[in-house]
């Protein structure tokens, strides 16, 4: 579903936040990125919707060559994949299901995203998705007038009403607290079994990692150092990763 | 999960505030724009007339400058501009002291003050020209007694607003260690406000060159009664020309005053 | 004991400096301005004198007349403002440098500038050959000069606007028209809305001035009143503009703190250029 082959990114030139990346992602999968800040994982989670283009080598993603997209096509693949951010990026003055509703953009004409006159049918879709997230009572509430936690599920349900093929999490949690922060991952799991998303996090806490993760790859000075099953990580494949011991700063949970 | 419908819930309709405010804003535009007869085509068509200001201002007489009449009125004008700051912006400081409570120790004449310096900065530039012009007759002193004014308030505000923020710790050591008002004032007061002081004064100095240029027009002398001297006349090229001139003179002064602004903060 | 030497006051050149360019242009101002400094002798009676006739007794037939003359000033601020922003709003999109390209927003800025630089009087009195002794031409004055605040006041806005929102639009597949519709309207309009009502309270005391040259409202009757003798009339005028202006002053900025609660903007009232 998802094919790097040999994927490079240069933001200046000689300083490669991606090297050299060969990863084969199936569809269906829960895949999660860890490694450090730094280490690329935004780079390579925003090259697949091509927020950030690659210098190099071949990206497939849904059988379309991302480098070689037009501009409407890059609009077309990105309508396809759904996107979850650390900062939850809503809309904070509009309600909930509005900011739910922008997932429909692309299937609309563009006057009815501007004025907000939305088909009963796109609708039906926003309201499955909140639902799905149990936030469906707080449809017309303002995004401001949530907690983090109900933000961030607005962000799923924004993700899930596009009708995605591939869900794109970056840092969904790192601004949340622990008990809302597996709140989140869990809904994140069970979109993917229910639907079979394909759904690709970037995490830092390894707990949560290993915990939701089926597989993990690990990255480090924008390489592919590790790719394998969530259960077979162990603590000491984690400081391969990080290139230095664990701390009590790489897990949700004070102890590990 | 296809065949059962889900429902929204309802959207709550406009609340009543925001539906009275657009209500409000919308009725209070068209009773206003019938009050001042508002025309887009009386607009367009008085636009698209050919006329003499346009004209004037497509070709503006740039000569004006070496005139020495004109000239003498730019003259005038800089020198209202800098008597008017150095007396209104100096007493300010004075003004300024007395609205405080550490600069000022009796209550009631703070009140005073502070309402004083409230209603004068109510009251526009040409408006004190127009008083003065009225009580001592058309020239240059009404000019000056407006610039005065003017820049008295704004100077008082702005260095009122500095001195209600300083440090109040010198202030007391200055008491503790037995110093008289007077001396309390220079010694910890006065170093702490006078580079914004100072910024402020240069500030006023812009700003009464501004309006210096409008004062004129109602008789109080510098380069607005030159520009009201040709617009009586109709000669829109000389206006122009004059305006122009004073916009440079204005640019100038204050690519100057910002950068002594900037060096002084 | 020895006499301690304090170490030598450096000499501070750019204050020294200053501080003689002031004496001398103060001296040189002195000595270039003819006045009749005696005048000032009388000035106090002299004021003292119109003040009582002004103040002293008001005749009561005035009063609607005077505030039919300040509803026109209100009227004028009012419409040459929403004029005014007619025109900033659009302009200071294509100013912003987050939403187009340098070149553009620095022409624009430029724009904005040179029509702040132009005091609103001096775009009445070129406008009164046009248009005219009317309201019209007051109307146009203020719409015309305060383009170049607002648009300033607007642009800075939208350069403060949050990033994440729009990195979403782009992350849905949204196009250019949808993408500024949901990632930077929403983010933008309370601001907007609270900067004009603040400009609409600066231009009512414009208004009231510029009838001072004949551009309609009631600087004109003022005027006229002084111009004439006809002191209680002014006196009641003046009243009226203090009076009206803080009046409405209050209204517009409960207002303002109502749009600002409402959407949780940031600020109530704009920076000022100063200092």
């Amino acid at each position: 579903m998802i094919t790097f082959r040999n994927v490079s990114v240069e933001y200046r030139p000689g300083e490669k936040a991606l090297d050299d990346i060969n990863l084969e992602i199936q569809e269906g999968e829960f895949v999660v990125i860890v490694g450090l800040s730094g280490a690329g994982k935004s780079t390579l989670i925003r090259t697949i919707n091509n927020l950030v283009p690659i210098t190099d080598g071949e990206l497939q993603v849904d059988g379309n060559s991302v480098g070689d997209l037009s501009r409407s096509g890059v609009r077309k693949l990105r309508s396809r994949i759904g996107m979850i951010f650390q900062g939850f990026n809503l809309v904070d003055r509009a309600t909930v299901i509005q900011n739910v509703l922008m997932g429909r953009v692309y299937k609309l004409p563009t006057w009815r995203n501007v004025f907000g006159a939305y088909p009963k049918k796109d609708k039906q879709i926003a309201a499955k998705a909140l639902n799905r997230v149990d936030l469906l009572e707080k449809a017309h509430s303002r995004a401001t007038d949530l907690s983090g936690g109900q933000r961030q599920r607005v962000g799923i349900a924004r993700a899930l009403s596009q009708e995605p093929r591939v869900i794109l999490a970056d840092e969904p949690v790192a601004s949340l607290d622990p008990p809302t922060s597996h709140a989140v991952m869990q809904h994140l799991q069970k979109i993917n079994r229910d639907l079979g998303i394909t759904t690709i996090v970037n995490l830092h806490f390894l707990d949560l990692a290993t915990a939701y993760g089926d597989r993990i790859i690990g990255l480090r000075g924008g390489k592919v150092v590790f790719d394998g099953k969530g259960s077979e990580c162990t603590p000491e494949i984690f400081e391969g990763i990080y290139g230095r011991s664990l701390t009590a700063e790489d897990t949700l949970q004070e102890d590990i | 999960m296809q065949a059962s419908e889900l429902k929204i819930p309802k959207k709550p309709g406009l609340r009543g505030s925001v539906m009275f405010s657009i209500s409000f804003a919308f009725v209070l535009t068209i009773v206003t724009m019938i009050t001042v007869e508002f025309s887009l085509l009386e607009i367009i068509e008085n636009f698209t007339r050919p006329n003499m200001v346009v004209d004037g201002l497509l070709s503006p007489d740039l000569t004006q400058i070496f005139s020495e009449r004109s000239r003498s009125a730019f003259l005038e004008t800089l020198q209202l501009a800098i008597l008017g700051t150095v007396s209104g912006g100096g007493l300010s400081l004075l003004m300024a002291f007395w609205a405080t409570d550490f600069g000022n120790p009796i209550g009631w004449l703070r009140v005073v003050v502070r309402n004083f310096n409230n209603v004068i900065r109510s009251i526009p530039d040409l408006l004190w020209a127009l008083l003065f012009v009225t009580a001592v007759g058309v020239g240059i002193l009404p000019g000056l007694l407006a610039l005065f004014f003017f820049s008295m308030a704004v100077v008082t505000k702005l260095t009122s607003d500095t001195l209600d923020g300083i440090d109040q710790g010198p202030i007391e050591a200055a008491r503790a260690s037995g110093s008289g008002q007077l001396s309390m004032l220079r010694m910890a007061v006065l170093p702490q406000i006078l580079p914004s002081y100072a910024s402020f004064l240069l500030y006023g100095f812009e700003l009464n060159l501004r309006a210096s240029a409008v004062l004129g027009l109602v008789g109080a002398g510098g380069i607005g009664s030159r520009i009201e001297f040709f617009r009586g006349r109709l000669e829109w090229s000389e206006v122009w020309g004059l305006v122009l001139m004073f916009f440079l003179v204005v640019f100038l002064v204050e690519r100057l005053s910002v950068t002594i602004r900037r060096r002084l903060v | 004991m020895s006499n301690l030497s304090l170490p030598n006051k450096p000499v501070d050149w750019f204050r020294n400096t200053i501080t003689l360019a002031i004496a001398v242009a103060v001296i040189w101002s002195l000595i270039g301005l003819e006045i009749k400094w005696e005048r000032l002798i009388d000035l106090p009676g002299d004021l003292y004198v119109i003040g009582t006739l002004m103040f002293g007794e008001m005749n009561i037939e005035d009063f609607p007349d005077l505030v039919g003359a300040m509803w026109e000033s209100i009227s004028i601020a009012w419409v040459g403002t929403l004029i005014a922003a007619l025109f900033a709003i659009p302009l200071s999109f294509l100013a912003a440098e987050n939403l187009v390209g340098r070149p553009l927003a620095w022409l624009i800025r430029q724009v904005f500038n040179l029509l702040r630089a132009i005091p609103e009087v001096i775009l009445a009195v070129a406008l009164i050959p046009i248009f005219g002794l009317t309201p019209l031409t007051g109307v146009l004055a203020i719409g015309i000069g305060s383009i170049g605040t607002l648009g300033k006041l607007f642009y800075e806005v939208i350069e403060a606007i949050k990033k994440e929102p729009l990195e979403a639009a782009d992350a849905v597949g949204a196009n250019k028209l949808v993408r500024f519709r949901w990632g930077v309207v929403p983010q933008v309009m309370p601001e907007m809305a609270s900067f004009v009502l603040y400009r609409f309270e600066v231009n009512i005391r414009a208004s009231a001035v510029m009838g001072l040259i004949g551009a309609g409202g009631i600087g004109n009757d003022v005027a006229q009143a002084l111009r004439f003798n006809d002191w209680s009339v002014a006196g009641m005028g003046m009243l009226i503009v203090i009076f009206g202006t803080i009046t409405v002053d209050a209204i517009s900025g409960a207002a303002r703190k109502q749009i600002i609660r409402g959407s949780s903007a940031k600020s109530l009232t704009p920076v000022e250029v100063q200092a």
